[in-house]
C-alpha cells in the first residue's frame, strides 16, 4: 500500500495543429488508455445542440420533425459547455432545462417573398447567448481566413414564395453517447507507429527490376529507392497500413524475411478531427478531464458504504493530491 | 459501484453502473501492472445494461485497496498527460511563431 506504484508516465509530441485538426504522438503508454481518450473524446466530451424546436408555424416543404432533426445536426459553437449543466440534473429550472445555466434559445422567422427560391441556413438563427452560435458563423464573423463569398451556412430548408418558418429551439448540453449530434469529433484515429527493418543483405541479392517491383508492391508510399547507390530506403514508415503486401510480395519472390515490420505497441499517432463545436486541442484537454471525473466518480453505492468508508474520501484525496 | 463478495477480501468482484469499455479496460490494464494482482478482467454480462463487471484476486492485500490504487494511479497518469499535453502545445506554438518569423 506504502506508495508502490507501477504506473507509466506517458510523452506527448505535438505534430500538426489547427483549430480543427491536431496530430500528435502518445508514447510510453498502452493500448488501454490510447483507446480511452479516444472512446472519451468521440462520445463523452460534452457539446451543446439544439435538442428542442416548437414550431410556430411551418409551411414549407419538410415536414416538423424533419426540420427539427435538422437542426440538432448544425455544430454549434460549445466552449460553454464543459462549465454548462445537463438539463436533467439542473435544480435551477427544474427539470424543464429552459434555465439559463443549462439551455440557450435560438429563433427563426423566414419568410419567402420573391419568386427565387429561398435558402433558409444557420444564418437565420438568433441564439440568446452570443458565445454559442453556428460553428460556420462564428468563422464567418472572426474571419478566420476562410472565403467569406463561400460561406452560406448550412442549409436548413429552401422556401418558395409565399412559405414561411417560425419556430424557437433550445439548444441544451449532452454527449455523443446519447446522441451523435452531441459528438465533439468527425473523426478520432491513433495508429501503432511501425518499425520497419531491412534485411539490407538480403535486398542487395536482388536486381534493380525486382527492387522497384518490390516497392511497387506495397499500396501505399512506403519504401523509396535511392537514386545514387540504387538502395531501398523506408520513405515514410506511417504511410505503411500494416496490410502485409510487401512481406507476401517478398515471400513470393523467394526472399522471406527480406523485411520486417512491427507495431511498437507502446507509441501512437493520433489525429483528432474536431466538427468545430470545440478546438482539436481543447477536445484532448476536455477529453482527459471527462477521464479523470469517471476515476474520481467510482465509488460504492448506498447499500455496499457501510462496508467501507474509506472508499468514499478517494475523491477528497485525490483533489487535494 | 457494487461490491460482492465479504467473505475473502483478497478476491471481490466490483460492478460499476454506468460506465463501460473506456473505463474498466484502462482499470483492468494498469491493475494487470500491478504484481500484487494475480488475476483481474472485466466483463458487460449484459450489451443494453449499462454496467461492467470487474473481477480483482489479490496476492493477499485486500481487493477493494488494490482497485483503488489502481484508479489513483490512472488518475495521476491522466494529470500527468494533461500537462505534458499543455507543455507540447505551447512548445509547438513557439517553436510555430518562430519558424513564421524566419519566412519574414
Ligand atoms: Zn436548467
Amino acid at each position: 500500500m506504502d506508495g508502490v506504484s507501477y504506473q507509466r508516465f506517458p510523452k506527448v509530441k505535438i505534430r500538426e495543429m489547427k483549430d480543427d485538426y491536431l496530430k500528435f504522438e502518445l508514447r510510453e503508454t498502452d493500448a488501454s488508455i490510447a483507446n480511452a481518450l479516444r472512446r472519451v473524446m468521440i462520445a463523452e466530451v460534452p457539446t451543446i445542440a439544439i435538442d428542442l424546436v416548437e414550431i410556430e408555424g411551418n409551411s414549407s416543404v419538410l415536414n416538423d420533425e424533419f426540420i427539427a432533426h435538422r437542426l440538432g445536426l448544425i455544430p454549434l459553437t460549445s466552449e460553454r459547455a464543459m462549465g454548462m449543466r445537463f438539463s436533467r440534473d439542473c435544480d435551477a429550472c427544474d427539470g424543464d432545462g429552459q434555465c439559463e445555466y443549462c439551455s440557450v434559445e435560438f429563433h427563426l422567422h423566414v419568410r419567402c417573398d420573391t419568386d427565387q427560391t429561398l435558402d433558409v441556413t444557420s444564418y437565420d438563427l438568433r441564439s440568446s447567448d452570443p458565445s454559442v452560435v453556428p460553428v460556420d458563423v462564428a468563422q464567418h464573423s472572426e474571419s478566420t481566413g476562410y472565403d467569406a463569398s463561400e460561406q452560406r451556412g448550412i442549409i436548413i430548408v429552401k422556401l418558395r414564395r409565399g412559405q414561411e418558418l417560425r419556430l424557437r429551439a433550445i439548444a441544451r448540453k449532452g454527449i455523443g453517447k446519447d446522441h451523435a449530434k452531441w459528438s465533439p469529433a468527425a473523426t478520432v484515429t491513433f495508429m501503432y507507429e511501425p518499425e520497419i527493418h531491412i534485411n539490407e543483405d538480403l535486398m542487395e541479392t536482388l536486381t534493380l527490376d525486382e527492387k522497384r517491383d518490390w516497392i511497387e508492391s506495397s499500396p501505399t508510399k512506403v519504401f523509396g529507392l535511392d537514386p545514387n547507390t540504387h538502395q531501398v530506403v523506408v520513405v515514410d514508415p506511417e504511410a505503411y497500413t500494416y496490410d502485409d503486401e510487401v512481406i507476401k510480395k517478398a515471400e513470393a519472390m523467394g526472399k522471406p524475411g527480406l523485411v520486417e515490420i512491427y507495431a511498437k505497441e507502446d507509441s501512437f499517432i493520433f489525429t483528432v478531427e474536431s466538427t468545430g463545436a470545440i478546438k482539436a486541442s481543447q477536445l484532448v484537454v476536455n477529453a482527459i478531464e471527462v477521464l479523470k471525473q469517471k476515476l474520481d466518480v467510482v465509488r460504492p453505492s448506498e447499500e455496499t458504504e457501510e462496508a467501507d468508508d474509506q472508499f468514499g474520501e478517494l475523491g477528497a484525496h485525490m483533489r487535494g493530491g | 459501484m457494487e461490491h460482492g463478495s465479504s467473505k475473502d477480501l483478497t478476491a471481490s468482484t466490483f460492478s460499476l453502473a454506468d460506465e463501460d469499455h473506456t473505463l474498466a479496460n484502462s482499470v483492468r490494464f494498469t491493475l494487470n501492472q500491478d504484481p500484487r494482482v494475480t488475476f483481474c478482467g472485466y466483463s458487460i454480462p449484459h450489451p443494453s445494461d449499462a454496467r461492467v463487471n470487474i473481477r480483482v484476486q489479490t496476492t493477499g492485500d485486500p481487493a477493494k485497496e488494490v482497485l483503488k490504487d489502481a484508479l489513483q494511479d490512472l488518475m495521476i497518469m491522466c494529470q500527468h498527460v494533461r500537462s505534458t499535453f499543455d507543455n507540447a502545445v505551447a512548445e509547438f506554438r513557439t517553436s510555430k511563431t518562430v519558424e513564421d518569423m524566419k519566412i519574414k
